[in-house]
């Protein structure tokens, strides 16, 4: 899946940040995006070129080392076949396919999540309640739980703003650098973490990566740091937001903090690592 | 009482009622509350109430929405009633806003059907669109499994504004997405229009029924 040559050097060494990551909701979300980025025709995709960038995009998460979803995955594999099938001749065993377009299922699943992308921008669009207008209040109501006023942050926008802490840091040369000596565990980190934010009520979520004692971190850190706080989010010990504007959409620093119930956070670290 | 004319003393009691309901409260309900109002009589009082408003320039309007009418601030004056409440408004992200449009046409649907259209895993949204009031389970549906079904709620209608299904946002046809031409893929590819399933290239999510269906094929 990944290019070669990556065996053997840090995962993280590889420079792959020269792209930007947009927000993805999924791999027909990202087709669509290449479909858009390459300004070619749905109905008449280049199936070699757009599945060589998707593949690209998922060699990059998983230089991160991020678990890359399974539908993801699994989509890789989809293009693959409809390459294949591009190239190959058609066979007389199979009669009954002969002028279908290997790549007409697929077609058909992009146009009808594009369907319901666009309502959903719509939907998003639209006068809202309790955030353009307002009614009247019950005597029942009951205060919107604070989850549902900021924007929960999901996995691609915390690999955004990690990227973005990444490049701050100057690449490593050519040369390898010895990270193995600092023996740094994601489990310290998210000790570590969780300890921060006992003593602090939110942390911006670029700053963690800030705090790691005097020395400028190293890659491998960061990426232990990034590690830690994807695992905690992941048990529920944390929460990743950030907030919106007035028109709702999302501003300003990502946000870590505890989550309420998540006491037990240390316990769920013993038993996951 | 003339025919027409709207009755003042009902018109002070619809407003009222409206103001103070917990929920959207419909023409049928005026019309058991408010002596002499019909169904029909309460929508004339409602739109002689709007005029009233529209009139005098307030800041208020009526609204019909989840099947009944709601007073509401106008959507200009949002900057200054919200801050009147610490908590920030309700949030929806781009995956809960797809899950919802897809529960929204194709209702009742199963969380296999909705993750087909979206190509990923939704189990987490709809909890949380549950929770929030804005979807909910609608039973099952009678095949192997016995899969839950899921539909909005009238606080989904409420919360968009919409006074019915029908009120949402066209879905585009599917032709219309394509550049007008023949001998386009789609035009062979078998597609059940209802559902997209995709028998050939099946990509289906995982932890679906019909993962395997399609899945030997692409080995």
């Amino acid at each position: 899946m990944t290019s070669a040559g990556t065996e053997g050097r840090p995962a993280i060494a590889v420079a792959p940040y020269a792209v930007k990551l947009p927000i993805f909701e999924g791999p027909l979300d990202l087709l669509l995006h290449l479909i858009r980025l390459n300004e070619v025709d749905v109905a008449d995709i280049p199936i070699a070129e757009i599945a060589g960038q998707y593949i690209a995009y998922l060699g990059m998460m998983q230089e991160l080392d991020l678990d890359v979803a399974g539908e993801y995955l699994l989509m890789a594999a989809t293009l693959a076949w409809i390459k294949s099938r591009m190239i190959l001749p058609p066979s007389g065993e199979e009669e009954e396919e002969e002028g279908v377009d290997p790549r007409a299922e697929l077609v058909a699943r992009l146009l009808e999540y594009q369907r319901f992308k666009e309502v959903a921008e719509e939907l998003g669009e639209r006068t809202r309640l309790e955030r353009d207008v307002f009614r009247a209040r019950g005597p029942e109501r009951e205060p919107t739980p604070e989850a549902e006023r900021e924007l929960e942050v999901g996995l691609v926008q915390l690999l955004d703003s990690f990227r973005s802490v990444l490049a701050r840091e100057p690449m490593e040369g050519p040369g390898h650098h010895d990270v193995e000596t600092e023996q740094i565990t994601v489990h310290e980190r998210m000790t570590a973490v969780m300890q921060l934010l006992d003593h602090l009520q939110t942390v911006e979520f670029q700053q963690i990566f800030e705090l790691e004692g005097g020395n400028l971190p190293s890659r491998a850190s960061l990426v232990a740091t990034f590690l830690a706080i994807l695992e905690l989010t992941r048990l529920a010990a944390i929460r990743a937001y950030q907030g919106v504007n007035s028109s709702g959409v999302p501003e300003g620093p990502i946000r870590l903090r505890r989550c309420e119930g998540g006491a037990h956070w240390s316990e769920r670290i013993a038993e996951v690592m | 009482m003339g025919g027409t004319k709207v009755h003042e003393k009902q018109k002070k009691i619809v407003e009222a009622l409206i103001l103070a309901a917990p929920m959207p409260i419909s023409a049928q309900k005026l019309a058991g509350i408010v002596p002499r109002l019909t169904p029909s009589k309460a929508r004339e009082v409602v739109a002689a109430l709007r005029a009233d408003y529209a009139r005098d320039e307030r800041g208020i309007e009526i609204w019909e929405v989840a099947g009944g009418y709601q007073l509401r601030t106008k959507p200009e004056l949002s900057g200054y009633v919200r801050q009147l409440y610490k908590e920030r408004p309700l949030r929806l992200s781009r995956a809960a806003l797809e899950t919802l449009s897809v529960i929204a046409y194709k209702q009742p649907a199963t969380r296999a059907e909705i993750e087909h259209v979206r190509g990923v895993d939704v189990g987490a949204v709809l909890r949380s669109l549950v929770e929030r009031g804005l979807a909910k389970i609608a039973g099952h549906r009678e095949v192997p499994g016995r899969p839950m079904l899921y539909a909005t709620t009238p606080r989904f209608l409420e919360v968009f504004g919409l006074a019915k299904l029908d009120d949402l946002p066209t879905l585009r046809e599917i032709e219309d997405l394509l550049p007008a031409q023949d001998g386009n893929p789609l035009a062979n590819g078998g597609q059940d229009p209802t559902t997209g399933l995709s028998a050939a290239v099946a990509p289906r999510v995982l932890g679906t029924d019909e993962t395997t269906k399609g899945a030997g094929e692409l080995h």
